[in-house]
């Protein structure tokens, strides 16, 4: 081997792309800073997320289902530090359209001209991390691409420069550095008990054989959860999630509704699937994954209940949703991981049309929906299907097929008291989401007042998001097979 | 081929009769042409049967239970078959006339075309699930029939009624079905019939070869007796009701509500005559179990004389028609429980041949009648046979007929028939035949006494006859054959359709005396005056009422029924719905108390709960480890 890391650009493309617009568009503002009103950042900022995204989807056709590694180190042999297989590729894609979806709301959301280009890179920089850490194998990069997720998205949300936005940042900000130390402190842990600097399944298998070691990769374990649970909104670690979706424009909460979500569950999957490779169960492991899952799948269901503010009403539901993607890893097998990407992959896309239809409509409440579907059968029609989704009722078929793939691995490995509050969940569920769709569909009241601008990007995010859902809803299996 | 023709014609103008309903001429055209054609096919299928011939329909599997869908076609069934048609070609015909101002003719049409596709199908039918779907067809048509003028609250309650007490007997024939099919894992008839019949050839040999009886039923594996008699009287339980019979008879009379054609299709050849039809076609089972034929025996012979009296005495002719109907499907009824085994239900079902033609033929000149006169009451329609020299003739042959006058038309003949089965079961063998016997002479001189009083009173002298205006010559003609019908239908003996016993002259004479008390005793008050204000003036209005079984039914099952029903509602929404509300409130509650903690939103209090996780995990980590 001539040099020291073999480096395949085309395999790095989804990273590689939203870097390289990073710096596009640093250079473009440095040098034409006036130019357009400073809105070419963010169409320029969305292609490139585009490109990524084709890249990253393209990625397991052209290596035919098979493993894309790069990055690869010349000893130990295989230690690479970019393993995509198809399951992460096809979040890599979510990540991209999603945060490309954040953009587009952000453009339509008219914001000052001196901050497109902050916000573009802000986004971007957000965008490479996502999509870096959820092909990470070894702790450094894991950490820094994570980290890189976390920070550009505090200073979107304090970007807006009201004063419950920087109340918002700031709680965003604390807990994230608090997750940081914790995740620190995991991976410190992970590398005591494995002896390895890197997530793979059969250094955490030998640690597993030794009881003293065992105890090391359990608190590992806990210490990892608790710092990824705050970027998945778990609770307890749910706290800033309400006040930054209220508070934060909306695109930058269809960033952390969408996108970010995505890739702290391709994070939370990178140790799992090292613990599901060498077939590490009990009780341990399934006690500190269920905890989290079943109090976020309670609170989050039942809080959001009593919400009236619709992007609150959609804090506490990711919240909830959270603790659904939980819900397959509490028994860590090959399928339980598959369904978790799968369950988070249809949330994100179903969160970020029902974002996408708040901004087109620019309701504040839910009472201001009365009547969508006749007012604005775009929109209403989008939202509805959305919320079918996020129930799992029927035309959303793929809400209902996520949420019982989610609950087939705990039931075949006997977590009944998982499968129940699940299932609870989805009754109270069903509440929460009906008592919105129930006012789309109630009668219009009678309009006064022009009406609103109809904005063309967000109107492409909404009839894609919601062919997305038809699609996977009427052929579920397309879903699945993307996933390997 | 022909029995799918038979049923599919019908039923394919009943589509095509509601697609076209809008326009009456061409919905007349849709009704009546089809039934030509079926009656066309039958009269040819009659002619072409030679034995049983078995049509393969699409068979089915469900597990271990074989559902092949057969018709079946023998010269018994073609006999039925036709008269089912003839009935209601003459009643679409006749309807043309009848209903010719109704705005709703059209959905009355295509109604009939599908009852009598239903009707086929029970005939014709050699596999359990068909003869339930026809039977089910049949009860749903009658209710839209009785029910035709939904306008008048009467009807509707009649209609009701009728769907609602055939419904509840309806239950018996499902769960027959279901038992009977089980048993033989098919529900084809055939092989249901030999899943069930007593293999007592077998168990003879066996007995010979000096087994116990408990070895011989086994080594024969005899289909269990009890559970077979439970089926059977559950079927029973059905046929009662759709032949309104004891303890269902009341829907009957109240069913005249609707239109008169519609009640001679299904007093003379559909609906009643379903149940005769089911028990023929399972007959060889039925006569391996006594219970079964002693309940039909008893229910059958106090129907009988029962639905006779009141016939006798009912202040309405058309409603005396109606329990005449009654009476007469008990007598035909009666032949299948009280025939030796050996004898078969052929005497029942020729009598329902010939009740199938003068019952039609009744209806359809009574309807006239009481067009002419405007109203059904007696008193009304005092005389006025005299609007048509047919109608004359119609209520002469038909009240003969009725009456059961020996050899000299049909219904005479085909009464006799059954009288000497009866006879020979009652001396031959363990059925309910010395009951029957009895029940059908009493009955045989009250059923003459109100055919004299139905004659008397139509054909009575009248100063001013009504006038017979408007009636097509189509009608007319439909009387003058249906009438023709009743005199030489009897000849149907000699087709070798139905199996007959040659039969002793003294069955004649019998008959004979027995319908000459009869006469005598409704000519007690003369010529002129209605025999029924003579003998049974104080009975009349308590056989209006049908001796009040009405109120029986609301008393007996409705209104417990609804007793039941309000309890089950207070249990559910008091107490069951009880626990559900709480559920609903405590989410909510929870919720509240969520949303309360999370007001704050200071980054104090974020910070606050990560670190207190963060404890609480710490601490669980440091508790597994130690």
């Amino acid at each position: 081997m001539s040099a020291l890391v073999t480096v395949d650009p085309l395999v790095l493309a989804p990273a590689l792309a939203p870097a390289v617009g990073v710096v596009l568009v640093l250079l473009g503002d440095a040098l034409l800073p006036r130019r357009g009103g400073g809105r070419w950042a963010l169409p320029a900022a969305a292609a490139v997320l585009v490109v990524g995204a084709v890249a990253a989807a393209t990625g397991p056709l052209r290596a035919g289902g098979a493993t894309l590694r790069t990055l690869c180190l010349p000893a130990p042999d295989g230690a690479c530090l970019w393993t995509a297989d198809p399951r992460t590729s096809a979040l890599q894609t979510g990540v991209l359209l999603a945060a490309a979806a954040a953009l587009a709301v952000r453009h339509d959301g008219r914001p000052r001209p001196r901050d497109g280009a902050v916000t573009a890179t802000l986004l971007l920089a957000a965008t490479t991390g996502g999509v870096a850490v959820a092909a990470a194998r070894d702790l450094g990069s894991w950490l820094v691409a994570l980290e890189l997720a976390t920070v550009p998205a505090v200073a979107l949300v304090a970007l807006r420069g009201t004063r419950p936005a920087a109340h918002a940042a700031l709680s965003l900000l604390v807990t994230s550095l608090v997750s940081f130390a914790l995740l620190v402190l995991g991976a410190a842990l992970w590398l005591t008990a494995t002896g390895d600097a890197a997530f793979a399944s059969d250094t955490a298998g030998l640690a597993w054989t030794d009881p003293q070691r065992r105890a090391v990769l359990v608190l590992a374990l806990v210490v990892l959860v608790a710092g990824l649970g705050f970027k998945l909104s778990l609770v307890p670690f749910h706290a800033w999630t309400p006040q930054a979706y209220a508070h934060a424009d909306l695109g930058t909460a269809l960033f952390l509704a969408a996108a970010s979500k995505l890739s702290a569950a391709a994070a939370l999957l990178v140790p799992v699937s090292a613990l599901a490779g060498a077939q590490i169960g009990g009780l341990a492991p399934t006690a500190v994954l269920a905890a989290p899952a079943l109090a976020s799948l309670g609170l989050g269901t039942v809080v959001a209940l009593r919400q009236r503010d619709p992007a609150r009403l959609l804090a506490w539901s990711t919240v909830a949703q959270a603790g659904w993607v939980l819900v397959p890893l509490t028994a860590p097998t090959a399928e339980g991981l598959r369904a978790s990407a799968a369950y988070v992959l249809v949330y994100a896309t179903a969160t970020t049309v029902a974002f996408a239809a708040l901004a087109r409509t620019g309701a504040r409440s839910l009472e201001d929906h009365r009547g969508l579907v006749r007012r604005d059968p775009l929109a209403g029609g989008a939202l509805a299907l959305a919320l079918l989704v996020l129930a799992g009722l029927p035309p959303g078929v793929v809400g209902l097929v996520v949420k019982v793939l989610a609950l087939a691995p705990p039931v075949a490995a006997g977590l009944w008291p998982v499968a129940l509050v699940g299932v609870l969940a989805v009754v109270v569920g069903l509440a929460v989401y009906l008592r919105w769709f129930a006012v789309l569909l109630a009668p219009a009241p009678d309009e006064g007042g022009a009406r609103p601008a109809r904005p063309r990007s967000t109107a492409v995010v909404l009839v894609l998001g919601t062919a997305v859902l038809a699609l996977t809803s009427a052929l579920p299996h397309l879903l699945l097979g993307s996933l390997g | 081929m022909t029995p799918w023709v038979l049923v599919g014609v019908p039923a394919l103008a009943a589509l095509v009769g509601l697609a076209v309903r809008a326009d009456d001429r061409v919905a007349r055209f849709a009704a009546v042409a089809p039934g030509g054609f079926t009656l066309l096919v039958a009269v040819v299928g009659w002619a072409e049967a030679d034995g049983s011939t078995l049509t393969e329909g699409p068979g089915l599997r469900a597990g271990a239970l074989a559902v092949p869908l057969d018709l079946v076609l023998d010269p018994t069934r073609a006999a039925l078959a036709t008269v089912v048609v003839l009935v209601a070609l003459a009643v679409q015909v006749y309807s043309t006339w009848y209903l010719a101002t109704d705005d709703r003719y059209g959905q009355f049409a295509a109604t009939v075309s599908l009852f009598t596709a239903a009707m086929l199908l029970v005939v014709l039918s050699a596999d359990l699930v068909l003869t339930l779907v026809g039977w089910e067809v049949m009860g749903w048509c009658s209710y839209l029939l009785v029910g035709h003028w939904s306008r008048r609250p009467f009807a509707r309650r009649a209609a009701l009624k009728a769907f609602l007490v055939t419904r509840v007997a309806d239950v018996g024939v499902v769960l027959a079905f279901v038992g009977l099919a089980a048993g033989a894992t098919s529900t084809s008839i055939p092989d249901v019939v030999s899943a069930w019949v007593q293999p007592t050839d077998c168990i003879d040999a066996a007995l010979g070869q000096g087994l116990y009886p408990s070895e011989a039923f086994a080594a024969c594996s005899a289909p269990d007796g009890r559970l077979r008699a439970v089926l059977l009287v559950l079927l029973v339980v059905g046929v009662l009701g759709k032949s309104a019979q004891v303890p269902f008879q009341d829907w009957l009379a109240d069913a005249m509500e609707g239109p008169t054609p519609a009640s001679a299709l299904i007093h003379a050849a559909t609906m009643v005559a379903a149940g005769t039809v089911v028990l023929g076609s399972l007959y060889p089972a039925l006569a391996d179990s006594p219970t079964a034929r002693w309940v039909l025996g008893v229910a059958v012979s106090v129907t009988m004389l029962f639905a006779a009296l009141l016939a006798f005495a009912q202040s309405d002719l058309k409603r005396m028609l109606a329990w005449s109907t009654v009476s007469q499907v008990a007598v035909v009824l009666s032949a299948v429980a009280a025939a030796p085994p050996e004898a078969g239900p052929d005497a029942g079902l020729l009598h329902l041949f010939a009740h199938a033609l003068f019952k039609s033929l009744l209806f359809l000149a009574i309807g006239w009648a009481a067009l002419a006169a405007g109203d059904t009451a007696a008193t009304a329609l005092r005389g006025s046979a005299g609007a048509a020299p047919v109608l004359r003739s119609a209520f002469l042959v038909g009240f003969l007929s009725l009456a059961g006058v020996p050899l000299v038309v049909v219904g005479g003949l085909s009464k006799e028939n059954v009288l000497a089965v009866s006879w020979d079961g009652a001396v031959g063998s363990d059925g309910p035949g010395v009951l029957v016997l009895v029940a059908l002479v009493v009955t045989s001189a009250v059923t003459a006494a109100y055919s004299v009083r139905g004659y008397l009173v139509l054909t009575a002298h009248v100063r001013r006859a009504p006038s017979a205006a408007g009636v097509t010559a189509a009608v007319r003609a439909v009387l003058w054959t249906l009438a023709g019908l009743t005199v030489l239908g009897g000849l149907v003996v000699l087709t070798g359709a139905f199996t007959v016993e040659p039969m002793s002259p003294l069955w004649v004479l019998l008959s004979v005396l027995v319908i000459g008390v009869g006469v005598a005793v409704a000519l007690r008050g003369g010529l002129d005056r209605d025999p029924a204000e003579v003998l049974a003036r104080r009975l009349t209005p308590a056989a209006d009422r049908g001796l009040g079984a009405d109120l029986l039914y609301r008393r007996l099952v409705a209104r417990p029924v609804l007793r039941l029903a309000r309890v089950v509602a207070f249990v559910d929404t008091e107490v069951v719905d009880g626990y559900v509300r709480a559920a609903a409130v405590g989410t909510r509650a929870a919720g509240w108390a969520g949303d309360r903690l999370h007001r704050g939103e200071r980054p104090s209090a974020g910070v606050g709960l990560v670190l207190a996780a963060v404890v609480l995990l710490g601490l669980a980590g440091v508790l597994a480890w130690s």
